[in-house]
């Protein structure tokens, strides 16, 4: 196999056809990244439940002094007896695993620390704002329904915040977005198929005269095709680069920046470099079948 | 070398057949003109030949090999064996004389060294040295089929087939051309050149094998082109 014969081939193939060319790799670069940021939401949404599958819990806020909860209209916050039975309510039930009372103090330092960067909100909020809360942890987060239901009805409860709720939400959001990604990217996997397919045919019609010799000279099927197939391959390769830069960008800027609203789940760089290789070597492949299936249809061996 | 036996062949969406029960058979180093009306199958049997094309029924021996049974992974060795010429030249509009007599080396994976030796030997063979670094454009046609004769010729085949080699040439020119296939022949090579040439034919004195509507009508040894014509 004489490589830079193949190699001449493949160049003098690549420029001639140079806008179907730039549409391949810009369609392939742009199917690539939308499936590698689908890959990569999808390792953020697993990541996350990972790290919250431990931590949620329902938080079941106390009355305050002239607290404007409806429940709590008239009494003059919660009382003693009240946390305690509240406290005996919550540790019987059955689902429960850990209860502990998180007070006002406490709440507000916790506050502090999640709007650090907002002075307006902190110098307008005081201790005494902050509501007091029972923050219970359930064996299994999917039985919270009973344990809401009756922990809303009891005396001295505001109301009953279930985390795993709103997590859900923002699951569904981020699930919304990675389904999103992938099925653009199967359009655009196509499109680039298409493409392909179309700039293949150029190719070969273009080369028609130098294949008509090359298969009356006896150059095997493989030595005809693979200049054809290379030229995928390169687009693919320039393609999957193209959507390499895009996918590390997307990495700093968007996953990075909202990671703090995120919990600690980290998209780490060996995930983005699986996804970017995992992209890569489909892109190739994309090519290089798309090449092959239409050179048996317009390059008679 | 070529071995047909009972060959029909009927092109798709065709009733007539375009070679109908051919048998006939050609030997190590024999030099064989094709001789036919237009349309009476002559580039079919050279297209059989090459495996471009199979037969409907009949069967073909090359060099020793039944094509029905060669494997299309195996054609292009066939194919190495045989070198082929045409009307039409069919060179490479932008490489020069030496350029496209080394393309059926390389695209055959020939290393750089052995290219570099044989390539001046077959330009010099078809009598076209000192213009090997001229582009097909600045040769005549009689020059142009010379380069052809050399491509077909440098990989040193068993069977040279030659379709109308002289078609597009001047009676004088064809002259050189019969000389240069005839000295390919010389060597050991078996010639088939399929032609309406009558002047050519007659001249040479060689086998003749004539079609007509797809059927073999005659197979003369030193023979000449025919009284019909
Ligand atoms: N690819 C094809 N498809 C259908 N019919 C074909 C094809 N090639 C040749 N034929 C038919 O087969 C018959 C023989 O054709 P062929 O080309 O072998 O004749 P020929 O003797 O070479 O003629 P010529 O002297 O004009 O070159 C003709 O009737 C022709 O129309
Ligand atoms: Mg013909």
């Amino acid at each position: 196999m004489r490589a830079n014969f193949i190699f001449s081939e493949v160049w003098i193939g690549l420029r001639r056809n140079l806008t179907m060319t730039i549409a391949v790799i810009v369609t392939v670069a742009i199917g690539m990244a939308l499936l590698g940021i689908g890959l990569m939401v999808n390792s953020q949404i697993s990541g996350m439940k990972d790290y919250w599958a431990d931590k949620v819990e329902v938080s079941v806020f106390l009355c305050k002094k002239n607290d404007p909860f409806p429940k709590c209209k008239g009494s003059g916050g919660v009382n003693e007896e009240e946390q305690t039975a509240l406290r005996a309510l919550i540790e019987g039930m059955p689902q429960v695993e850990q209860v502990e009372f998180e007070d006002a103090a406490k709440a507000y330092e916790n506050f502090k620390v999640q709007y650090a960067s907002n002075t307006v909100l902190l110098s307008a909020i005081q201790v005494d704002d902050m509501p007091e809360s029972f923050r219970v942890k359930l064996k299994d987060p999917e039985t919270y329904g009973a344990v809401i239901e009756q922990l809303e009805g009891a005396a001295g409860v505001s109301n009953v915040v279930n985390q795993k709720k709103l997590l859900e939400n923002f699951f569904g959001l981020m699930e919304k977005i990675r389904g999103f990604a992938l099925v653009i990217a199967g359009f655009l996997v196509i499109a680039a198929t298409l493409l392909i397919g179309n700039t293949v045919r150029l190719s070969a019609y273009n080369r028609r005269r130098e294949t008509g010799i090359m298969r009356l000279v006896g150059a095997s099927n493989l030595y005809i095709q693979l200049p054809f197939v290379m030229e995928g391959v390169i687009a693919g390769l320039i393609g999957g680069v193209l959507a390499a830069v895009l996918l590390i960008v997307t990495k700093v800027f968007l996953f990075d920046g909202v990671q703090g609203y995120l919990g600690n789940s980290q998209l780490t760089w060996e995930t983005v470099a699986s996804v970017i290789s995992l992209t890569m070597v489909f892109g190739v492949l994309i090519c290089v079948l798309a090449s092959f299936v239409t050179l048996r249809r317009y390059l008679r061996v | 070398m070529i071995h047909f036996d009972n060959v029909t062949k009927v092109y798709a969406n065709q009733n007539r057949p375009a070679l109908d029960h051919v048998s006939v058979d050609v030997d190590k180093g024999e030099f064989v003109f094709l001789v036919g009306p237009s349309g009476s199958g002559k580039s079919t049997f050279l297209r059989l030949v090459l495996k471009e094309e199979r037969p409907n029924s009949g069967a073909i021996h090359v060099a020793g090999k039944d094509l029905a049974r060669l494997s299309n992974f195996k054609v292009p060795h066939l194919r190495r064996r045989i070198g082929c010429v045409f009307q039409d030249f069919r060179l490479l509009p932008n490489k020069n004389v030496y350029e496209n007599v080394a393309f059926a080396l390389e695209v055959i994976g020939k290393p750089r060294r052995f290219i570099r030796k044989v390539v001046p030997e077959v330009v010099e063979l078809v009598g076209l040295e000192g213009k090997a670094h001229r582009m097909p454009d600045e040769l005549s046609g009689g020059e142009q089929q010379r380069v052809a004769m050399a491509r077909a010729f440098v990989n040193r085949p068993m069977i040279l087939l030659a379709d109308e080699p002289t078609g597009n040439i001047d009676p004088a020119t064809s002259i050189g051309i019969m000389k240069v296939l005839d000295r390919i022949n010389r060597t050991g090579t078996t010639v088939v050149m399929a032609t309406h040439d009558a002047a050519i034919v007659d001249s040479m004195r060689k086998r003749v094998v004539e079609l007509e509507d797809g059927k073999i009508v005659r197979d003369q040894s030193r023979g000449v082109y025919g009284q019909a014509y």
